[in-house]
């Protein structure tokens, strides 16, 4: 399988120290794949390590067949990987409108970022009752809106999310990722970071379990979440 | 005081103030995208009215002496030199630093200054004494009683005005300053929108050294005469203009850019001693107003980077 996104192997140290210690695994087009573990354990360093914003000391990581590893953040996007990063991460000084324009610099025609602007507010129509407001006066809840729609905006193949139900209330955790499932309905892969364990093996795929930098478990979310060896490994 | 007088007083203090301001919108530019102090801009600019002047020169020598061509000539070269010269210096100094202390790139930056002003000195034909810069602006002048408003002055002005413009432009409606701002913001963020960092740091860098190159060129018609010197003090009045605003606010830089012009032109005429004392006063009222208000006038009240 060449398709989608595959891991192999990989260690990603901080200041010489491994964070992850030879992390494999694969996501599969048009899945939700998501990848479990407490805080800590190297979740947002795999994240980091795709992007290119850590970069690997070992091991590859390939996009759809293409070796990805390395690249400058940049150009790891321009292969179709968007992310939605841990703690949103919407830039503040800027407007809602600015900041999904931003999710679209690869974007060069201006027709088509306005029609993923007004997508976007079709699925937020709250983003665009506040399109002239500065992102950083927004509400929690709201600034989830915008990193989601800012990750749209790019229309990517690979959708990275870090950590959705970080810092929410649970009403609005269940409202994300009832939209995480309509995005991939709409034929986005979607890689899901989280530490919420039953809510998102509730809409993946398929599941990896990490610990202290390895993978410890995968298999069918189905039966990850029935897995009690997963609830040891996760807790204990 | 009499009214003419004042009105040229205010012109002068204007022309200054212009003069500063854009050298003080290269230190928040580059301060916003990188956290750094670039301490050689002033000599920077320095090169830039050594470039104009060069370029005035061998156009001359090639039997152009149309001033209007030799204008656009020498500003051309100047910013398009030093436009280059910025994004070397960020390409092979300051972004190598990146990860080292912040301390590192403000010596280096500082040494690169001495540099910068030596070689001219050295190394420029007879460059250790001040060179004639043409006028090439109308010597007309408007008078009005007491107060005479030269033409050159006027154009200057505009200019500068026309400059400050197209700068806020640039960074509020386009997708280079929007990328621009958005590095400013968080760089790690921006780069996961796809932006291309480094490029958009040589870019910044490239436009902040070229703005300062046309105020090279605009101190050089104004005063009639470069010299190798002018870079250091100008660098540091807009390193202060920068830091009085607000580092990282371009309205903060160029506001401060003013007031600092304005602080001299008081401190020249209307206080009670020699106008030799005009910076002894000016920079002392900095230090007060620094002591009053350390994140600067515009960040403190809305902190925005770019």
């Amino acid at each position: 399988m060449t398709e989608g996104l595959k891991i192999e192997n990989v260690y990603t140290a901080y200041d010489k120290a491994d964070v992850l210690e030879g992390v494999s695994l694969a996501v599969r087009p048009g899945k939700i794949t998501c990848l479990l573990g407490s805080n800590g354990v190297g979740k947002t360093t795999l994240i980091r390590s795709i992007l290119g914003l850590t970069v690997p000391r070992e091991g590859r990581i390939t996009f759809n067949g293409q070796d990805i590893t390395g690249l400058s953040t940049h150009k790891v996007i321009a292969n179709g990987i968007s992310c939605i990063p841990e703690g949103r991460k919407v830039f503040p000084k800027l407007t809602v409108e600015e900041n999904l324009r931003l999710g679209a610099y690869q974007v060069k025609s201006d027709a088509v970022i306005r029609e993923r602007i007004e997508e976007a507010y079709e699925i937020f129509p709250r983003l665009k009752e506040r399109h002239v407001q500065l992102a950083g006066t927004m509400s929690g809840g709201e600034q989830a809106m915008l990193s989601i729609g800012r990750g749209l905006m790019s229309s990517p193949q690979l959708l990275l999310i870090d950590e959705p139900s970080l810092g929410l209330s649970p009403l609005f955790v269940k409202e994300n990722f009832s939209i995480i499932e309509r995005i991939n309905e709409r034929g986005v892969t979607i890689f899901l970071v989280e530490q919420n364990m039953r809510q998102t093996l509730a809409i993946s795929d398929y599941g990896y379990v990490l610990s202290k930098g390895g993978v410890v478990a995968e298999g069918d979310a189905k039966a990850l979440s029935e897995n009690d060896e997963v609830h040891q490994a996760y807790f204990g | 005081m009499d009214i003419g007088l004042l009105g040229q007083y205010v012109i002068n203090g204007l022309m200054l103030g212009m003069m500063y301001a854009l050298v003080a919108v290269g230190f928040t530019l580059f301060f916003g995208v990188l956290n750094v102090i670039q301490f050689s801009h002033g000599d920077v600019l320095m090169v830039g009215s050594f470039v104009g002047y060069t370029a005035i020169l061998a156009l001359a020598a090639i039997g152009i002496d149309n001033p209007i061509i030799e204008l656009l000539g020498a500003l051309l070269a100047s910013v398009g030199v030093v436009a280059l010269l910025g994004a070397l210096i960020a390409r092979y100094l300051v972004l190598p630093l990146r990860s080292s202390p912040p301390l590192n790139t403000l010596l280096i930056t500082l040494m690169l200054g001495t540099v910068l002003r030596e070689s001219v000195r050295l190394f420029f034909p007879d460059g250790s004494n001040p060179k004639r810069f043409p006028a090439l602006l109308p010597d007309e002048a408007f008078t009005f009683g007491s107060f005479t408003l030269r033409v050159d002055s006027l154009m200057l002005l505009i200019a500068g005005l026309l400059l400050i413009v197209a700068l806020h432009l640039v960074i509020n409606r386009t997708r280079l300053g929007l990328a621009i701002r958005a590095v400013a913001q968080d760089e790690e963020t921006a780069m996961t929108m796809g932006i291309n960092f480094r490029l958009v740091v040589l870019v910044t860098f490239a436009i902040g050294s070229g703005v300062a190159a046309f105020a090279g060129v605009m101190n050089g018609l104004y005063y009639n005469e470069i010299n190798f010197g002018n870079g250091l003090l100008l660098g540091v009045i807009g390193f202060a203009a920068a830091i009085i605003g607000g580092l990282g606010s371009i309205y903060g830089a160029i506001l401060g850019g003013f007031l600092f012009a304005a602080l001299q032109t008081i401190g020249s005429v209307a206080l009670p001693f020699a106008s030799a004392y005009k910076d002894v006063f000016a920079f002392a009222v900095v230090i007060v107003l620094m002591a009053w208000r350390p994140t600067g006038l515009i960040a403190e009240r809305t902190s925005e980077r770019v």
